[in-house]
């Protein structure tokens, strides 16, 4: 029983102490990032623009920061990173130098490929630093939009050409027997 | 009966009845077909609006029109010359003015004809979407003015060409100049020279026009100048087709 609580007692302090350092580590970054959700519902097929921000809180100039976005499925039972070239979206962005104060402000716009729920965020790597910092997870949710219906589409798509090859067939057939 | 109207059914009937036609048709309907499967099969195009999977099937249609003007256009006098058929056509009571208005009914009576095979699909793409009837009749209006233009053009070329294969040579010459600002894209046609060419081009004047129409709604008072532009082509064809036609030679 004494061995759990110490078992216990030790796990506590680690998380705690890594927590501590988790925080310290976000506290003494100079780096902010923030991405902002595009107001309005998402429905299949719009392009929306995510806003993020990067913002030099520290004392020095940064320089070339790298600013990629990353999508992930949080469809439960498919969640998985989602490949943004499929969305059309821009992957990257370089900010060649960013001075104490300064925010870049980027419209990170891609196309709803599928419905189905989905996060986005914003990761902003310094060169000089060894932890990359990463902006809220922003969740949203795609909806299923009615465009062109398949049930429509085949019955023209098959049926002309059909048609039109029997009646032209019949044509042939009586400029060959000699009826036309 | 006139014989002129007796030529144009004559031509008319030639034309669904001869087996070039046939196949042509048959290669457009397919062609409709294809695009009109890709567009619910292929992921990226299932996604486009009912109005933009209207526009860019009636590009297609457009496109094929062009085709069946400049092809039928460059056989009207040059192919007879080369099927030695045209001395033959000499010999009927028309005048060679008449002659050459016959070939142009012709013409047009094949877009008729390709206008009336699109219809099944621009419905079946569009009907649950915004302005279909619209965009019909805009791509009548347009089509019948991009036809009467080139196929009076090649008409005209094939008049004063010795084969047919130099008609539809610079025929063929002709559509690619038009053809060819549609596929620069959409920022290098909003510089300067871009807006000139686009509204002098009655190619791009009539794809800016069933754009215009179909996805940004605006009214036809709105495409009053690029149908203006596009009728004055037409016009000018005509006259131009007149005044060669006087002097066509076996």
């Amino acid at each position: 029983m004494i061995k759990g609580i110490l078992s216990n007692l030790i796990l506590v302090m680690a998380v705690t102490l890594f927590s501590s350092y988790t925080v310290l580590a976000k506290d003494t970054s100079p780096i902010q990032v923030k991405l902002q959700h595009p107001a309005g519902t998402l429905r299949m097929g719009d392009t929306p623009k995510f806003t993020g921000a990067v913002t030099n809180s520290g004392q020095q100039t940064l320089r070339r920061l790298i600013v990629y976005l990353s999508l992930v499925s949080l469809e439960p039972g498919n969640e998985r990173p989602v490949d943004l070239e499929d969305w059309s979206a821009q992957k990257a962005l370089g900010i060649d130098s960013l001075s104490p104060g300064q925010v870049n402000t980027h419209d990170w716009g891609m196309r709803l490929i599928q419905a189905g729920k989905y996060g986005v965020a914003l990761t902003v790597i310094d060169p000089t630093e060894k932890k990359p910092i990463v902006s809220d997870l922003v969740p949203f949710d795609v909806k299923r939009k009615p465009t062109l219906s398949a049930s429509r589409i085949f019955p023209v798509a098959i049926g002309e050409p059909v048609t039109l090859l029997m009646l032209f067939g019949v044509i042939l057939i009586a400029q060959r027997r000699g009826r036309l | 009966m006139s014989s002129l109207s007796v030529l144009i059914k004559k031509e008319c009937t030639e034309d669904i009845l001869s087996s070039r036609s046939i196949y042509f048709f048959l290669f457009a309907s397919g062609l409709m077909s294809i695009f009109a499967v890709l567009l619910i099969t292929n992921r990226e195009l299932s996604l486009l609006d009912n109005a933009q999977a209207v526009y860019k099937m009636s590009t297609i249609v457009l496109a094929l029109a062009s085709l069946v003007a400049i092809l039928q256009g460059s056989d009207g006098f040059a192919g007879e010359r080369d099927r030695e058929t045209l001395e033959i056509l000499f010999l009927s009571p028309l005048s060679r003015k008449g002659l050459a208005f016959a070939k142009l009914g012709r013409v047009l009576f094949s877009w008729l004809v390709l206008f009336a095979l699109s219809i099944p699909y621009l419905s079946a793409v569009g009907s649950t979407g915004q302005n279909l009837w619209p965009s019909i009749f805009i791509l009548f209006t347009t089509g019948t003015l991009l036809v009467l233009a080139l196929g009076g053009i090649s008409l005209t070329v094939s008049a004063r060409t010795a084969t047919l294969k130099s008609a539809l040579f610079i025929s063929v010459i002709v559509f690619l100049i038009l053809g060819s600002p549609a596929v620069l894209g959409a920022s290098l046609r909003q510089t300067g020279i871009g807006k000139i060419i686009d509204m002098v081009d009655p190619f791009m004047d009539a794809l800016n026009t069933i754009d215009s129409v179909v996805i940004d709604s605006q009214g036809f008072d709105f495409q009053l100048l690029r149908l203006g532009i596009m009728a004055l082509y037409a016009l000018m064809v005509l006259w131009l087709l007149n005044v060669t036609s006087r002097r066509i030679r076996l």
